[in-house]
């Protein structure tokens, strides 16, 4: 019986297909902005979470809080208090510098380009993907003896001496007010996607280099954030309560005046704020499908009332109330299910379009797929309901005289 | 006649894998019996005398025809027979069952099981093919879909119409749709076959064919009861009940009118008509 209804549904939709079309589209339009909002959204996440995996999900910064009004000398770290981190929590630690950073012009003959000088220890290509193409990673001689060696990528290599494979030339900066000959030891490719690149910033024109750390905290000694990364995802947390604690105690702050932001944490905020986005437009969109919904039900009342000749015929032949009720049904909800499978295809397709032409890979999950047709179904049966049960009540005798 | 259930009865759902009680065979020989039947038309306004007691009996195996002018009840009548009403006050047993007191989804059985209808307007639903239509009581009796398209083109070959089982009612004749609706009256081997001025949208030929047809079921066992203000149509028939304002004014045999003259044969009707149509075309 099911099947029959099905078919006489799909001839019913069939015998009238550009107004069945123009019925669908209110729910077309809905289901595919749902799914294209929702699909975007999937599709951002997957990107943050790369491009956290990418920058060390562990990753986390400790300083003072931002909101603390009143500062003191004793609120910036020096290197032996890093130092001092670095042993106690040693075994959780993978890494530690004193994220600092610089800029400055850098001139090798007549060419000068602005740098981002970036303060490491010798050891973060461990935590970080480097992708070294010539010469060697900075060593732990480099760090301790404060020698002026650095690390570039490709692009600022060419920018600065119009070649990729720059080890050994060497360039002038001044670097806090005293200039100095730089030599490159090493030469890395960055691989980064379109994402990347937008969130991160792509480096065309000017140049980026890591050098020691040492080099930049010397002859400060004043730092004013701790940058770490943890041994593993799962103790972390446990792990930056503690370095939280610890430099509280040292610094002679309560733990609430001490900042530790995670890459996590961040991630979470990107991942909360993409979610509200999609809620709140994909609920805008779910309007839209109400309004489907009522055009359905509009139609299927026209319908009702064209084939209540047809009504009367079937109920003269032993059609039941629950017989004409369920045929009905199965017709809106075939055609809202149409609505929403046409919806989802058209939504699908421009997200996948979209992400093809941007170079992105997206996400259409099936999951949401099958649960946006199931629920235009579901408008379907609920704003069938009410024209189905008009025609289920006709009098057969009456029906069977309707001109 | 009524061996159908064995055949292709599918298990429904539920508690309906079985048939009611008042649908269990009980083959009574009164195949129709009014007592007292009233049927009053509630307008709101006034209250209209549609039949006023009406009793009547009609026995398995007769071919009856109802006759009356518009307005004299015979629409009510039929409506009533046909179980697509019920009666204001009295009784009306059908097959032995008073169908009076039934709700409107155990008349749909009983139409279903006990009723072959035929319209005046021959009431096929135009978007599926002969073969669909005939087939439509056998899906509402919950019918296998092999046995209701074996049995439909068997009732189509029956009425003549074997080639033309997929094709649409509007790609038919008059004649050929109200043989398509003959068929699918059949469909559930009904005891009962009722129709409706069946012949009032057809030309003079088709008419006889449809008649012939309804004879030849007749004879084969079937109760037909036609409604009809066309005396050539009544003609046809073994038994004329006549109505006028409600209430019967006559019910006889419908024997030669004049003493030793035979029954108009068929083809005497026939050539009658065909003259009558002639006739009308002058």
């Amino acid at each position: 019986m099911l099947i029959e209804n099905m078919k006489m549904a799909f001839s019913a939709i069939q015998a009238s297909k550009m107004r069945s079309f123009l019925t669908m589209l209110g729910i077309i339009i809905g289901i595919g902005s749902v799914i294209s909002i929702v699909s975007i959204g999937d599709t951002m996440r997957g990107l943050f979470a790369d491009l956290y995996g990418k920058i060390g999900i562990t990753q986390a910064y400790v300083a003072i809080g931002y909101w603390v009004d009143e500062r003191r000398q004793s609120d910036y770290f020096n290197l032996e208090e890093m130092e001092r981190i670095k042993e106690i929590f040693g075994d959780e630690i993978t890494y530690m510098d004193c994220d600092s950073q610089t800029s400055a012009d850098a001139s090798c003959a007549r060419t000068t380009v602005k740098f981002n000088f970036t303060g490491i220890d010798y050891n973060y290509n461990e935590v970080q993907p480097i992708n070294l193409i010539y010469g060697r990673f900075l060593n732990e001689g480099d760090v301790l003896g404060r020698r002026k060696n650095v690390v570039m990528d490709t692009v600022s290599a060419v920018n600065l001496f119009g070649e990729e494979n720059a080890v050994g030339k060497s360039f002038r900066t001044t670097i806090y007010g005293t200039t100095d000959e730089y030599t490159v030891v090493g030469v890395y490719q960055k691989d980064m996607d379109p994402f990347e690149a937008m969130m991160m910033g792509a480096n065309t024109e000017g140049g980026e280099a890591f050098l020691p750390y040492t080099i930049l905290t010397w002859p400060n000694d004043m730092i004013y954030d701790l940058r770490f990364f943890c041994r593993s995802e799962e103790t972390m947390d446990e792990l930056c309560a503690n370095i939280k604690n610890y430099v509280a105690r040292i610094k002679d702050r309560r733990p609430e005046e001490i900042q530790l932001i995670t890459a996590r944490d961040q991630m979470g905020q990107w991942n909360g704020m993409l979610g509200g986005v999609s809620t709140a437009v994909g609920g805008i969109a779910a309007i839209s499908l109400l309004v489907g919904g009522i055009g359905i039900m509009n139609i299927m009342l026209v319908s009702v009332t064209e084939r209540t000749r047809e009504i009367g015929i079937r109920k003269s032949l032993g059609a039941r109330t629950r017989d004409i009720l369920v045929q009905f049904l199965t017709e809106s909800a075939l055609l809202s299910a149409c609505g929403g499978i046409l919806g989802t295809l058209l939504g699908g397709g421009l997200v996948m379009a979209g992400g093809l032409l941007m170079g992105i890979p997206t996400v259409v999950r099936p999951g949401v797929v099958m649960l946006a047709v199931g629920f235009s179904a579901l408008v379907g049966v609920f704003f069938g309901m009410y024209p189905a049960s008009k025609a289920a009540k006709k009098d057969p005798i009456e029906a069977l005289r309707y001109e | 006649m009524r061996q159908g259930k064995q055949n292709g009865e599918r298990r429904s759902f539920g508690r309906k894998g079985q048939l009611p009680d008042y649908m269990t065979e009980n083959i009574c020989e009164d195949l129709i019996r009014l007592e007292d039947m009233v049927k009053i038309y509630d307008t709101g306004v006034l209250k209209v005398l549609g039949l006023k007691r009406i009793n009547l009996t009609i026995h398995r195996g007769e071919f009856v025809a109802i006759m009356g002018q518009s307005g004299s009840g015979k629409s009510t009548l039929m409506n009533i027979l046909g179980c697509l009403d019920r009666p204001t006050i009295g009784h009306y047993y059908l097959d032995g069952v008073d169908v009076a007191a039934m709700n409107p989804d155990q008349l749909s059985l009983i139409r279903n099981r006990k009723i072959g209808f035929v319209f005046q307007s021959f009431n096929l639903i135009s978007r599926t093919s002969a073969l669909k239509n005939v087939e439509l009581p056998m899906t509402y009796a919950r019918k296998s879909k092999k046995f209701r398209e074996e049995r439909a083109r068997v009732l189509l070959e029956r009425v003549g119409l074997g080639k033309r089982a997929d094709h649409m009612p509007n790609e038919l004749s008059g004649g050929q749709r109200q043989r398509v609706a003959i068929a699918r009256a059949l469909a559930n081997e009904p005891p009962l076959l009722l129709a409706d001025e069946p012949t009032g949208n057809l030309d003079t030929a088709a008419s006889v064919e449809i008649m012939e047809l309804f004879s030849q079921l007749h004879k084969e066992g079937t109760t037909v009861v036609v409604v009809t203000h066309e005396e050539e149509i009544a003609a046809f028939t073994e038994r004329i009940i006549r109505f006028r304002d409600g209430q019967i004014v006559s019910d006889c045999p419908n024997v030669p009118r004049e003493c030793g003259e035979e029954r108009k044969t068929d083809a005497s009707v026939k050539a009658e008509a065909a003259q009558k149509g002639d006739e009308a075309l002058c």
